[in-house]
C-alpha cells in the first residue's frame, strides 16, 4: 500500500525512481473501487486519469480527489444532486486549475451531501456515504465522500468545501485533519455557491503539513473571485516549524464543561473527558491553556442564526437550478410547469426544506425580524470572538459531542436540543476564521476529534500550533481500521 | 399554537417552483417552530436593532482585484449548449413563455 504515505513520503519515492505515477493512480483506483463497494463514497470514479509527469511540485504525480460541487472540465459535476445529474463543465473550478499547474490527478469525485447542504452524508444522490471506521455509522457531512477516502487511504488528501463545518466535522468523525483556511484565500469561482457569505474551499488530509502543502497549491487573488485577497508573502508549508514558545490558546466554559449538558451520554463525558486530558497535556507542552467565559444565550443562538442566513443564501444562489440551460428537463405544459417538475423531483426533501425556510425568512415583512437579526447576532458572536483573538493566538475546543453517530440519528433536522457542542464550528464561518479540526483520540473504537480556529490572515501561526498539538499526539497519518 | 400552517408552506414552497410532499410540509412547519422560538431569543439581546447587520465574512475587506474594463474572449458557444438537453443550432428551446397564466 502507496496511497498512506504523506504527500512529502510519496514526493521522495517519485523522484527517486522508486514508485511510479502509474503506481499510485492503479492503486488509489482499486481502492476508490474497493471503498465504493463498502461506503459509497464516490460520485464518479474516473477510470483512465491524465498524467502530467512528476515536477519539483510536492503534489505532481499524486492522485487526490474532488469534492462533486467543484467545476471539473470534461469531468461530471453533479453537485451530488439529481438537478445535475449529467451535467459536465467545460471549464475547471480555479482551484482545481491550480492543482492541475501542480501536475496533480484527479482519480474521483466524492460524494457529497446535495449541493452542501447537509451534515450527515445521507443526502447524496448516490445515496449515504458511511463511515470508514464502522459502517454502521455515518461520515457527517457535508465533504462526506472526501473524509471517508482519506481515512481509508485512498490518497493523501481530497478536497472539500465549508460552510458551516462540512470539511472539520466529517474530518473529526473519520480520524483525519480538516482545514478550512480564512475566507477568500482560496477562489470559490468554478465551486458550486451554497451561502457565499459562509462559504469556504479547504481540503482533508491525514496530517497537518499535507493541508499546508495542498492549500499552498490551491491558494492567490483570483479576477473571477472579487472576495480573494493577495496571500503570496504566506507559505504555510514553510511557516510550519513546530516552535510554540509565547503561544497561547483558549477553551469555552459554556462549552467544554460537562455541568451545561442535562443528562449527558457516556460518549459525550467521554469525549469532554478526552479533550480535557489533552489541554493538560497541550499545557505540559509549552503552550498556554485559559478557561475563558461567553454568554451562553449569545451561544445558543448559533445554529438558528446559521440555518436563517445558509438557508436564505440558498435559496437565491440555487434559483437558476430550473432544467432548462443545464440537468434535466422537467414535464409540463409551459416552462413553469417544467421548472416546477424539475425542482420538486430533482431536489432531495432536505433542501427543499431548506430553500422553504430561506425564502419565508426573506419575505419583506420577515425579513428585520429573521433575517436581518441573525446577521445582526452574527456580527456580535463574530465581535467576541474577534475580542479572543486579540489575547489568544486560537481557540480550542472539542468537535461534535463524541464519535460519529448512528446513521439512523437524522441530526439534518434542527431539532429541540440541538447544544452549542454541535454547532460551534459554524463560528468559523460567521467570522471567516482560518479553521482546523485534527484528530485527538478514540471513544468506543471511533475517532474523535479536536478544532483549533484562529484570527483572519494567520493561518500559519494556527497550523503551526496544530502542527506541534498533532506531534504530542499518536494519530497522525492513521487509516481506518474498519470494524 | 404554532403560527405556522400548511398553507404557508405550501405557499413559499409554490414561489420557488418546489411541490413539497405532506411530509415534507410537516417537517417544515416543526423547523419553523424551534427556529422562531429561538429568534425570540436573540430579540431578548439588550439593542439588537442598533447592531450594524454583518452581511460577509470579510465585512471590511477592502476589494482589491476588481478586473480591469479588458474585453476578454467569451466561451465557445457549442461549449455553452452542451449542457442543454433541447436546443436549435445556436439556441436553446424553451416552452412559450409569454401569455403563460403565473408568469
Amino acid at each position: 500500500m502507496l496511497n498512506h504515505l504523506s504527500i512529502e513520503e510519496l514526493h521522495q519515492k517519485l523522484i527517486k525512481k522508486e514508485i511510479t505515477v502509474e503506481d499510485l493512480v492503479n492503486e488509489s483506483i482499486k481502492l476508490s473501487k474497493e471503498l465504493q463497494d463498502s461506503c459509497n463514497a464516490f460520485d464518479f470514479i474516473i477510470e483512465n486519469p491524465k498524467n502530467y509527469g512528476v515536477t519539483d511540485n510536492l503534489l505532481s504525480g499524486i492522485p487526490y480527489g474532488v469534492k462533486a460541487n467543484y467545476s471539473t472540465k470534461n469531468i461530471l459535476s453533479s453537485g451530488s444532486s439529481n438537478t445535475l445529474k449529467d451535467y459536465v463543465p467545460f471549464f475547471d473550478a480555479t482551484a482545481i486549475k491550480k492543482l492541475n499547474d501542480a501536475h496533480a490527478i484527479i482519480v474521483n469525485k466524492t460524494a457529497m451531501d446535495e449541493f452542501g447542504m447537509g451534515g450527515t452524508g445521507t443526502t447524496c444522490r448516490t445515496g449515504t456515504v458511511k463511515n470508514p471506521w464502522d459502517n454502521t455509522r455515518m461520515t457527517a457531512g457535508s465533504s462526506a465522500g472526501s473524509a471517508c477516502a482519506v481515512a481509508y487511504g485512498v490518497y493523501p488528501y481530497a478536497l472539500g468545501t465549508d460552510t458551516g463545518d462540512s470539511i472539520r466535522k466529517p474530518a473529526a468523525y473519520c480520524g483525519i485533519v480538516g482545514y478550512k483556511p480564512t475566507y477568500g484565500m482560496i477562489s470559490r469561482y468554478g465551486v458550486f455557491p451554497f451561502a457565499s457569505s459562509l462559504d469556504h474551499c479547504g481540503v482533508l488530509t491525514r496530517n497537518v503539513k499535507d493541508a499546508a502543502i495542498v492549500v499552498d497549491n490551491m491558494k492567490g487573488i483570483d479576477e473571477n473571485d472579487m472576495t480573494t485577497w493577495n496571500s503570496s508573502n504566506i507559505n504555510l508549508y514553510k511557516s510550519i516549524t513546530g516552535e510554540v514558545n509565547n503561544k497561547k490558546l483558549c477553551y469555552i466554559k459554556e462549552i467544554c464543561d460537562i455541568s451545561n449538558y442535562d443528562n449527558p451520554s457516556d460518549e459525550l463525558v467521554s469525549h469532554l473527558n478526552n479533550f480535557k486530558e489533552k489541554i493538560e497535556l497541550i499545557r505540559s507542552n509549552g503552550i498556554e491553556v485559559d478557561e475563558v467565559s461567553i454568554d451562553k444565550k449569545l451561544l445558543n443562538t448559533v445554529a438558528s442564526v446559521y440555518v436563517v442566513l445558509s438557508c436564505a443564501e440558498a435559496t437565491s444562489n440555487m434559483s437558476n437550478l430550473t432544467g432548462i440551460i443545464f440537468g434535466p428537463k422537467g414535464e409540463g405544459e409551459g416552462v413553469f410547469d417544467q421548472i416546477k417538475d424539475h425542482r420538486t423531483k430533482g431536489f432531495s426533501p432536505l433542501i427543499k426544506r431548506r430553500f422553504v425556510i430561506g425564502s419565508y425568512v426573506l419575505q419583506r415583512e420577515n425579513q428585520e425580524r429573521y433575517f436581518k437579526n441573525a446577521q445582526r447576532v452574527r456580527r456580535l458572536i463574530v465581535d467576541e470572538w474577534d475580542k479572543l483573538f486579540k489575547k489568544y493566538d486560537g481557540v480550542i475546543l472539542p468537535v461534535g459531542s463524541g464519535p460519529a453517530k448512528k446513521l439512523d440519528d437524522d441530526s439534518n433536522t434542527l431539532a429541540n436540543g440541538t447544544t452549542i457542542l454541535e454547532e460551534h464550528l459554524q463560528i468559523g464561518n460567521f467570522g471567516g476564521f482560518p479553521s482546523i479540526t485534527i484528530p485527538d483520540g478514540f471513544i468506543n473504537n471511533l475517532p474523535v476529534g479536536l478544532n483549533i480556529t484562529g484570527k483572519r490572515y494567520d493561518d500559519a501561526n494556527v497550523l503551526n500550533i496544530a502542527y506541534k498539538i498533532e506531534s504530542l499526539m499518536d494519530y497522525k497519518n492513521q487509516i481506518a481500521e474498519r470494524k | 399554537m404554532s403560527k405556522f400552517t400548511k398553507e404557508m408552506v405550501d405557499s413559499y414552497a409554490d414561489k420557488l417552483l418546489i411541490g413539497l410532499t405532506d411530509e415534507e410540509n410537516k417537517m417544515v412547519l416543526d423547523e419553523f417552530d424551534v427556529i422562531d422560538k429561538d429568534i425570540d431569543i436573540i430579540n431578548t439581546i439588550d439593542g439588537i436593532e442598533n447592531i450594524k447587520p454583518m452581511t460577509h465574512a470579510l465585512d471590511y475587506q477592502v476589494i482589491e482585484n476588481l478586473r480591469d474594463d479588458i474585453p476578454s474572449i467569451s466561451p465557445n458557444i457549442d461549449d455553452l449548449l452542451s449542457n442543454a438537453k433541447s436546443k436549435i443550432g445556436r439556441e436553446i428551446e424553451v416552452p412559450k413563455v409569454v401569455g403563460e397564466t403565473n408568469a
